[in-house]
């Protein structure tokens, strides 16, 4: 006989999220990208890749394994801008776009942003009004045949945010696991041998 | 290497094989807009751990990547697949280009047998293409999700009667999961 899964608990998908921090991983988000735009909104190529996906930061969500959505970051002085955010279709009306927003909103206040700023579809300003965005004026705007307004929504300071103080080695951690410790710090323990230089002027430890 | 053979608005369309990163990516954003945006395809499934051991073709409208197909090698024939073109391209011909560019490569190296696996609602088509079924429609039985057809490279050499098993190289190579799934799906 198949287990039964707890009451309350049937078909409950597992969300999970994480930056894109490998190739695969990061290749997920860009075919995620392409099916969306390209696929179902028949956005062209050269559009959706627009030359900044190398300055940015990208996060990919799974449910129960499988890749489902994708925000990608881009980050300003003053605020970080969330870009290309997907859902797969499979995958809408779970309502897990709130769970990604809320991720990115509190991967940049780790990275001591305050200020969430969008270009936002003007069919979805009922959604992101409910996640606090606001628009920052009256402009509407097009590109890729879609009409936009300017959101923004305020991010509350986070302490642990990285400042100039924060520990260096804290830092150097991988974005989106800053409470656990990093491989950069796991490697100070061979201590600083400076193997660039020649033999006679190394280090023994 | 482009050929150019017929425009749309004034944009050539030309074929290319990938041969750098961004040309993979070209092709494989095609599929995914065609099997993961339109057909509902998973990721793991369109990504399936062979598109590192194929060869890529992409057809363009002038700058903008519109098709592709990717071509698997086997001893004894070569393999078209993930046959894509973005829907509001299709109706030029793109997928025969396609086929004609892997049928050219096959050529050059030597491959007298191109296979592949249509869906049944298709097989009407590919025939007309001048591609015949592997197995008779006698002797297959039951529903089947795929129908395995074969084309002569050469048309003016056709193939001998190919004796082969259905269940020809649908195992999966090696490099998946050892339940023979792609790899990702088998947790599921």
């Amino acid at each position: 006989m198949a287990v039964q899964p707890p009451v309350g608990m049937a078909n409950h998908p597992v969300v999970t999220i994480k930056l894109a921090s490998t190739a695969d991983e990061l290749m997920q988000c860009y075919m995620l990208r392409a099916a969306v735009f390209m696929g179902e909104q028949a956005c062209p190529y050269g559009e959706e890749f627009d030359g900044n996906d190398y300055t940015a930061s990208h996060v990919i969500m799974y449910v129960d394994g499988e890749p489902a959505g994708s925000m990608r970051l881009r980050w300003f002085q003053s605020f970080c801008k969330f870009e290309r955010c997907v859902v797969l279709r499979p995958f809408r009306g779970l309502g897990i776009h709130h769970e990604i927003n809320a991720w990115c909103k509190e991967f940049a206040r780790r990275k001591g942003y305050t200020k969430a700023y969008l270009h936002l579809q003007r069919r979805h300003m009922p959604m992101m009004e409910k996640e606090g965005f606001r628009r920052v004026d009256d402009r509407v705007f097009n590109f890729s045949d879609h009409e936009y307004y300017a959101v923004y929504c305020e991010l509350e300071p986070v302490k642990g945010a990285v400042k100039l103080d924060t520990e260096p080695m804290v830092m150097n951690r991988p974005e989106d696991r800053m409470d656990a410790l990093g491989i950069l710090e796991k490697s100070a323990a061979r201590g600083a041998s400076n193997p660039h230089a020649p033999r006679p002027e190394r280090r023994v430890n | 290497m482009n050929t150019i053979a017929q425009s749309i608005g004034g944009e050539a369309i030309t074929t290319k094989l990938a041969m750098k990163m961004e040309d993979s990516l070209h092709a494989f954003a095609v599929r995914a807009a065609c099997f993961i945006g339109e057909l509902d395809m998973p990721y793991s499934e369109e990504f399936d751990g062979h598109d590192f051991g194929a060869t890529h073709v992409i057809a363009y409208v002038g700058d903008e990547p519109v098709g592709t197909v990717r071509v698997r090698w086997f001893q004894s024939f070569a393999m078209p697949e993930r046959l894509a073109v973005i829907q509001r391209f299709r109706g030029h011909n793109i997928g025969k280009m396609l086929l004609e560019r892997c049928r050219k490569l096959a050529e050059g190296r030597g491959s007298n047998m191109l296979y592949i696996q249509a869906l049944p609602g298709d097989v009407k088509y590919w025939e007309k293409q001048g591609w015949r079924r592997l197995v008779s429609e006698e002797a297959s039985s039951g529903v089947k999700r795929i129908v395995a057809m074969v084309k002569a490279v050469d048309p003016s050499k056709p193939l001998p009667d190919v004796e082969a098993p259905e269940s020809i190289v649908l195992g999966h190579e090696p490099q998946l999961d050892s339940t023979g799934l792609p790899r990702g799906t088998a947790s599921n």
